[in-house]
């Protein structure tokens, strides 16, 4: 065994153009999925499960880097928006999922916001979730960074009570703030 | 004259009954060596295991920090704790680990500082004996993978091979089944001072030690060691099958006939009545379970 050496406050993960400084207890995952060879069809679609919901995407479909951090286990197969992760989430667990768009989404009102943007109470809504699960509230928005737009897509494991929200809003603003996205 | 005959045939017993003693005990360490000569081992289950690696063992407990700010720095000095034998043992720090899966994700696992527990697969896809290894991956699938970790309150499981510049990861891709967590780290055999594959490591998330070692002969028989030392109640963690929601069956299958009824339709990713007849919206560039912007 290699002599322990004491533990970093964060640890930093980068890749593809993304990167983030990881607190305590959190995990991380940055891909960029490879450019399918078959189009998406509702059998394989079938084929896979759930689990691999959009594994193979569509021809001509553009790749581009996706960053999931998460303070519970990360499974190995996740859709982009972290179905198969979020269903795993306790109550005081956090999913951030930041995904980079096309550049024809440049310039567009949508993408407007400048630089990785921070997280609010009033931006967290169950309504918000790609799908409603049970306890846990989320939070979309869209922003540009070293111009590459970007969403980020955040989901909390509680919506209540105010000081449990408040708890796990400042560690999602926490790592938000450790996030770079780097120039093409 | 009876009595001294007697004696004799008594002392006469008592000598050739040493003698079949030795000669039987002779015997069995001469089979002992035999089987050790045709690639056996002195142990207890284990037929095939590396060369100078130990038998799979578990502690019998290790002390969680009463701190969870000291869990995270966990690595500090080895603690004494005894083993299932007993015996006092020095069970090492464990570490996280960084690398990379075979599809390029870039990936952090945690295993330090965590409320469950980590059981770590090192193997790689040359050895023989790690085929026995990824053939109960590949039995159990994604599902059966909780079985698989020995009965620790639904641990976590990942396998663990050595970066891509010693592995080769199309053999790996064909050996690992789909769904299951394969990091390739070199690193992380050097920080666990892994001796050879197969090999594995059962990490204690709370204490972040090392709670149990060895090799096997494969994974359902280390998982066995595994539910002997700590039993079925998963009394080394907290299990994660216990805070997750399941996904409901029905879910899939309306996404599915709900993605054959807009295929049919001639509706597919990226079509513009999708986007309020917007054709300048974002485009269909992201896989099927995107939420979309909310508008």
């Amino acid at each position: 065994m290699t002599a322990p050496m004491s533990p970093p406050a964060v640890t930093p993960l980068s890749g593809y153009g993304l990167g983030v400084q990881l607190p305590a207890g959190w995990e991380g995952r940055i891909s960029r999925r490879p450019v399918p060879t078959t189009s998406f069809t509702p059998q394989t679609r079938a084929d896979t499960g759930p689990g691999n919901a959009g594994a193979d995407g569509w021809l001509g479909e553009q790749m581009l880097p996706v960053l999931h951090a998460a303070n519970f286990p990360l499974p190995a197969v996740r859709g982009d928006y972290g179905s198969s992760a979020v269903e795993r989430m306790g109550r005081q667990h956090i999913f951030i999922g930041l995904l980079e768009f096309g550049a024809e989404c440049l310039g567009s009102a949508l993408y407007a916001p400048l630089g990785v943007p921070r997280v609010s109470l009033a931006d967290f809504h169950p309504n918000a979730l790609q799908r409603r699960l049970p306890g846990q509230s989320g939070c979309q928005m869209f922003f540009t960074a070293a111009d590459r737009p970007c969403c980020l897509y955040v989901v909390i494991g509680s919506w209540t009570p105010p000081a449990t929200v408040a708890a796990l809003i400042e560690q999602v603003n926490a790592v938000l703030s450790g996030i770079e996205v780097a120039a093409r | 004259m009876t009595t001294t005959l007697l004696i004799v045939l008594f002392a006469l017993v008592v000598v050739l009954a040493v003698l079949v003693v030795g000669l039987l005990r002779a015997y069995a360490d001469v089979l002992r060596r035999l089987h050790a000569l045709d690639g056996g081992s002195p142990g207890q289950g284990a037929d095939r295991l590396p060369v100078g690696a130990p038998e799979f063992r578990m502690s019998a407990g290790v002390q969680d920090l009463p701190d969870p700010s000291r869990r995270a720095a966990a690595t500090g000095s080895a603690a004494a704790t005894k083993d299932v034998t007993g015996r006092e043992a020095e069970w090492p720090p464990a570490h996280d680990l960084a690398g990379q899966t075979l599809g390029g994700e870039v990936v952090t696992v945690r295993a330090v500082g965590v409320e469950h527990d980590t059981v770590l697969v090192f193997l790689s896809s040359g050895c023989t004996g790690c085929a026995s290894f990824w053939r109960d991956l590949a039995r159990s699938g994604r599902s059966g993978v909780e079985a698989l970790t020995g009965g620790l309150g639904s641990a976590r499981l990942v396998v663990v091979t050595k970066g891509p510049d010693q592995e080769s990861e199309l053999l790996l891709a064909d050996l690992c089944p789909p769904g299951i967590d394969l990091v390739m780290s070199t690193q992380a055999w050097d920080d666990y001072g892994v001796p050879g594959s197969p090999y594995v490591l059962v990490v204690n998330g709370r204490s972040g030690r090392v709670a149990g070692e060895g090799s096997g002969t494969s994974l359902t028989q280390v998982s066995g060691l595994i539910r002997q030392s700590v039993g079925d109640g998963g009394a080394l963690g907290v299990g994660l099958a216990s805070q997750a929601v399941r996904k409901p069956r029905s879910d899939t299958d309306r996404e599915v006939d709900v993605d054959r009824a807009l295929l049919a339709a001639g509706i597919g990713p990226g079509h513009p009545s999708l986007y309020g007849g917007d054709t300048t919206g974002p485009a269909a560039d992201r896989t099927a379970d995107q939420p979309g912007p909310r508008r």
